[in-house]
C-alpha cells in the first residue's frame, strides 16, 4: 500500500542549523497494516509522516501510495489518498465553523468542490449517526462552532473527518500527546475501533510506550533519521514495555559516544 | 430629505465595498490593500466604457471583472511568489494607480452627459410620474427614491447570493481556509487557490462599489480610492457591534447595516459643520479606537476584579 524508498531530507542544508531529519529511510507497508512508529525526540518520526503527507519535498528517494508515485505531488493533492490527524487539536478542524460544516468539508476530501449545498438534507442523518458513534454526546451540538469543544472532542472529530471517506492511508501524528490521560485513552480507543472496522492501513506516531505495545500489528523504531528496529507479527505481540525501554537505553548509551567513535568501535569489535 | 436619501444611497453602494473588505479581512484574515486601487479601477473602467457609449449594466459588470482580476493578481503574488500579503496588496494598488490613469485618460472624468445607472434609474422614475412626493411631511424626489429602491434590491441580492455561496462546498472550503489553512490542505483543497479566488471575489465587489459610486456621483476620479479600505473596515466593525453575534448570515448583513449607519453618521456630522477635510482622520481614529478599546476595557475590568479580590484578601 505504501512504499517508502530510500528517502532523505535535510533541513537548512549548508547552514549552522542543518538538521539531517531523514537519512535513507526505506519502509514498505502492507494493506490493512497498523504500524506504530516510536523514537526519541528529533529521531525523524514526525518528519517521516510529513514526508508521506507531502508537507515538504524530498531531497532524494521516492514514495508510492497504492501503486501511484506521489513523490512530486503537493500536499493537497495527496489528500485524495491520505487522512490525517495532527498532534495539535487545533490543527485538524476549522474553529469558527460548526461540527456539521467541518464534517461536510471532510465529506469532499480529495474531490472537486462545486456549488452544491454543503449541508444537504441527506447528509445530516449520517452525521448524527457517525457522531453518536464517538459516544461523546456531540450529536446534539452539530451546529455549535468546533472552537467551543475540548481538545479530546476535537481530536475525535478530526479522526472522524479523516476517515469519513475511507482513506488508503491514515496518518496519526502523536494525536493523543496534547490530551489529558483520560481523553488520550478515549481517542486512541476510538482510533483502534475505526481502523479495525474499516480495515484501514495506518501509521501512528506515539510517545506512549503503553500505546506502542497495545496497538498495531507492527512497530517501527526510529533514531537519527533511520529505522533501527522493525518488529511485526508474533514478535510485536510478545513485545512488552520493558523491551522498548531497554531499546531506548541502548540508543541512549550509543549516543554518549560521538558518531565517528561509535562507528570506529563498531568496526573493531563487532 | 434629499440629504438623507443621498446618504442612504451612498451607504448602500459602499455596503458592497464593506462586503468585499469583510471577505478579505474577516473570512481570510488577509489585510488586502488592493481594495484602495480596485475602487478606483471599478470607477475608471465603468467611466471609460460609459464614455464610449456602452450601457451602465455592461460597464458595471466589466468593472466587477476588472476588480476580480486585480484581486487575483494580489492572490498570485502572495501564494505563488510568497510575497507578504500586505506588501502584495500595496504593489498591486500602486500599479493600479497608473492603470487607472491610462484607463480614464486623465485624472477626472465627468459622467453628467452620458447614460449611467443613475440616469437609467431616473428613466424608470419617469414611469412613476417623476417630480416629488411627501415622505414624513418632507418633499422627496421620486428619482432619488427610485435609485434607492434599485440599490436596496441590488444589495439584498448580493447579500443573499454571498450567503448562499458560502454555504456551498466551495464556499465552505473558502471559509475554512481563513480559519485553518493546514486543515484545508489535509482535506484536499488548495488553500492557495481558495485565497486567490476569495480575493478576486472581494475585489470584484469593491470595484462594483466604485463603478456605482462614480455613476451616482457623476464623475470618476483617480483619487477616489484613498481611505476606502479603512472606511470599509469601519463599516464592518460597526456592523459586528450592531448584530452582536458571530453567526455568518448576521455578520454578512451587519456589514451592510454598518456601512449605511456609518454613512448616515458622517452625513449628520457634516451637516453640523464638520470640516470634510477631517473626515479621513476621524475615520482612522474611529477604527483605531474600535480595534483597541474592547481589549482595553477587558484589561481594565480584569484589573478592577483583581483589585477587588486582592483587597478582599488584604
Amino acid at each position: 500500500m505504501l512504499e517508502i524508498n530510500r528517502i532523505r531530507k535535510t533541513f537548512n542544508a549548508g547552514t549552522a542549523n542543518e538538521v539531517r531529519s531523514l537519512q535513507g529511510v526505506t519502509l514498505s507497508i502492507d494493506e490493512g497494516s497498523f504500524v506504530v512508529v516510536i523514537g526519541t525526540n528529533g529521531s525523524g518520526k514526525s518528519t517521516l509522516l510529513n514526508a508521506v503527507a507531502g508537507t515538504f519535498y524530498l531531497d532524494e528517494g521516492s514514495i508510492d501510495i497504492a501503486g501511484t508515485a506521489v513523490t512530486r505531488w503537493p500536499e493537497h493533492q495527496r489528500a485524495r489518498y491520505i487522512g490525517r490527524v495532527f498532534q495539535n487539536p487545533f490543527s485538524g478542524t476549522a474553529p469558527t465553523l460548526s461540527i456539521a460544516e467541518n464534517l461536510a468539508l471532510a465529506s469532499r476530501r480529495g474531490q472537486s468542490r462545486g456549488l452544491g449545498l454543503a449541508l444537504g438534507s441527506g447528509t445530516r442523518a449520517r452525521m448524527i449517526e457517525a457522531v453518536q458513534g464517538l459516544g461523546m454526546g456531540l450529536e446534539s451540538r452539530l451546529d455549535n462552532a468546533i472552537g467551543s469543544l475540548s481538545g479530546g472532542q476535537r481530536q475525535a472529530l478530526t479522526l472522524l473527518m479523516a476517515t469519513w471517506l475511507k482513506p488508503k492511508l491514515l496518518l496519526l501524528d502523536e494525536h493523543t500527546a496534547a490530551l489529558d490521560p483520560r481523553s488520550a485513552d478515549q481517542v486512541v480507543r476510538i482510533t483502534d475501533r475505526i481502523i479495525a472496522r474499516d480495515g484501514l492501513t495506518a501509521m501512528m506516531v506515539t510517545h506512549s510506550m503503553q500505546q506502542a505495545i497495545t496497538y498495531g500489528d507492527r512497530l517501527v523504531m526510529m533514531h537519527r533519521g533511520e529505522v533501527i528496529h522493525d518488529v511485526s507479527g508474533p514478535d510485536k505481540r510478545r513485545l512488552c514495555v520493558n523491551d522498548l525501554l531497554a531499546r531506548f537505553e541502548e540508543v541512549r548509551r550509543a549516543d554518549l559516544l560521538d558518531p565517528s567513535a561509535a562507528a570506529l568501535l563498531r568496526a573493531r569489535y563487532i | 430629505m434629499s440629504l438623507l436619501l443621498g446618504a442612504l444611497i451612498i451607504g448602500l453602494i459602499l455596503a458592497l465595498l464593506s462586503l468585499g473588505v469583510f471577505i478579505s479581512f474577516r473570512i481570510f484574515h488577509f489585510p488586502d490593500m488592493t481594495a484602495e486601487g480596485s475602487v478606483t479601477l471599478g470607477a475608471a473602467v465603468a467611466a471609460a466604457l460609459l464614455m464610449t457609449g456602452h450601457g451602465p449594466l455592461f460597464a458595471t459588470s466589466a468593472a466587477a471583472l476588472a476588480g476580480g482580476v486585480a484581486g487575483m493578481l494580489t492572490g498570485i503574488l502572495h501564494t505563488r511568489f510568497r510575497i507578504n500579503g500586505l506588501l502584495a496588496g500595496i504593489i498591486i494598488m500602486t500599479a493600479l494607480y497608473s492603470v487607472n490613469l491610462h484607463v480614464m485618460g486623465r485624472s477626472n472624468v465627468p459622467l453628467m452627459e452620458v447614460s449611467t445607472f443613475a440616469s437609467w434609474s431616473a428613466g424608470i422614475a419617469g414611469y412613476f410620474g417623476g417630480g416629488t412626493l411627501l415622505l414624513f411631511n418632507r418633499p422627496a424626489s421620486v428619482e432619488d427614491l427610485t435609485i434607492l429602491g434599485i440599490t436596496v434590491t441590488l444589495v439584498i441580492a448580493v447579500v443573499l447570493a454571498l450567503f448562499a455561496f458560502f454555504r456551498t462546498h466551495l464556499g465552505l472550503a473558502m471559509r475554512a481556509t481563513g480559519d485553518n489553512d493546514q486543515m484545508v490542505r489535509a482535506l484536499g483543497a488548495s488553500d492557495s487557490i481558495m485565497l486567490t479566488a476569495g480575493l478576486a471575489l472581494s475585489n470584484a465587489l469593491v470595484a462594483t462599489a466604485g463603478a456605482l459610486l462614480a455613476q451616482y456621483q457623476g464623475f470618476a476620479d483617480v483619487q477616489m480610492g484613498i481611505g476606502m479600505l479603512v472606511w470599509g473596515l469601519a463599516s464592518v466593525i460597526i456592523g459586528e457591534a450592531l448584530v452582536g453575534t458571530s453567526r455568518f448570515g448576521y455578520v454578512l448583513a451587519g456589514a451592510v447595516f454598518g456601512s449605511v449607519l456609518f454613512r448616515l453618521l458622517v452625513a449628520v456630522a457634516l451637516r453640523w459643520g464638520l470640516d470634510p477635510n477631517d473626515l479621513k482622520l476621524i475615520t482612522a481614529v474611529f477604527v483605531f479606537a474600535a480595534l483597541v478599546l474592547p481589549g482595553s476595557f477587558a484589561n481594565l475590568r480584569r484589573r478592577a476584579q483583581q483589585r477587588a479580590t486582592g483587597g478582599g484578601r488584604a
